[in-house]
């Protein structure tokens, strides 16, 4: 496992998070990525990045009230455009080429489903473990 | 309008447990982590992202609370830990968490007498 490499990719997905979070929190981030060190902690800090790139870019674009998490769930409410599904899209991609580099089996199961009326979606991310990211547009 | 935390029971599993490892005292993020995981005995992993989203909304809210610099509460001997951003339970978020607390041991109570119930109806 390239531990410069891994680095690399975790300095991406927090250059990808909003601006206000990245200057409040990515030096935190970047140092705690650091100090982990246990075998498996690489892909368990690449998937919460991920789901923190989510979380923050959908809560900067929806305002408060359309996102919520409960149990390890992050459902967003109405309003998703093509744009948050490109990010939604672009983020995970990222997660999944990191996880290619390290040689890691791929924790996520992925889905999506189009609703029967245009242009509804649904994206579902499911890790074994506990951790799952749904993703639902309204029509 | 950022987002805040509710500062009535009940709280998320991870706001409570960064308050708990907080209560123990000043630490910064990756103390915060490290001490979730020890208070739950491994079973509880929470991440960095997790954690400073939880930490933002709490710094909102008001139950917690940046250390300053300078302050001497944190430890004389200067290590690469001493430069990061250290957190504080302010004394409303202490007194959330001991209402959550409250609210946990009644839950407890009662889910013990329930079971104690059940264990003699079927006896």
């Amino acid at each position: 496992m390239n531990r410069a490499v891994s680095r690399l990719a975790y300095r991406l997905i927090l250059r990808l998070h909003p601006s206000t979070f990245r200057h409040e929190f990515a030096s935190e981030m970047l140092w705690i990525f650091d100090q982990e060190q246990q075998p498996g902690a690489a892909a368990h800090l690449f998937l919460d990045g991920t789901v923190s790139l989510l979380r923050q870019r959908f809560r900067s674009q929806n305002g408060h009230g359309q996102l919520s998490i409960a149990s390890g769930v992050m459902i967003t409410g109405p309003g998703i455009g093509p744009l948050r599904f490109f990010q939604a899209a672009l983020a995970l991609s990222l997660l999944w080429f990191g996880l290619m580099f390290l040689k890691l089996p791929n924790p996520l199961n992925a889905s999506v489903r189009w609703a029967d009326r245009m242009p509804c979606y649904t994206v579902t991310l499911q890790a074994p473990s506990h951790a799952e990211v749904v993703l639902q547009s309204a029509p | 309008m950022p987002a805040q935390i509710a500062k009535n029971p009940p709280l998320s599993s991870a706001t409570l447990h960064i308050l708990l490892a907080l209560a123990g005292g000043n630490l910064h993020g990756y103390g915060i982590i490290k001490e979730v995981a020890r208070n739950s005995d491994g079973h509880y992993r929470l991440g960095p992202g997790t954690l400073y989203d939880n930490l933002k909304k709490l710094i909102d809210s008001g139950l917690v609370a940046d250390v300053p610099t300078t302050t001497s509460t944190r430890r004389a001997t200067a290590t690469k830990e001493d430069d990061r951003r250290f957190f504080t339970l302010t004394r409303e978020g202490k007194d959330v968490l001991a209402r959550e607390v409250d609210r946990l041991q009644g839950v407890v109570t009662k889910a013990r007498a329930r079971l104690q119930e059940a264990r003699t109806g079927r006896a």
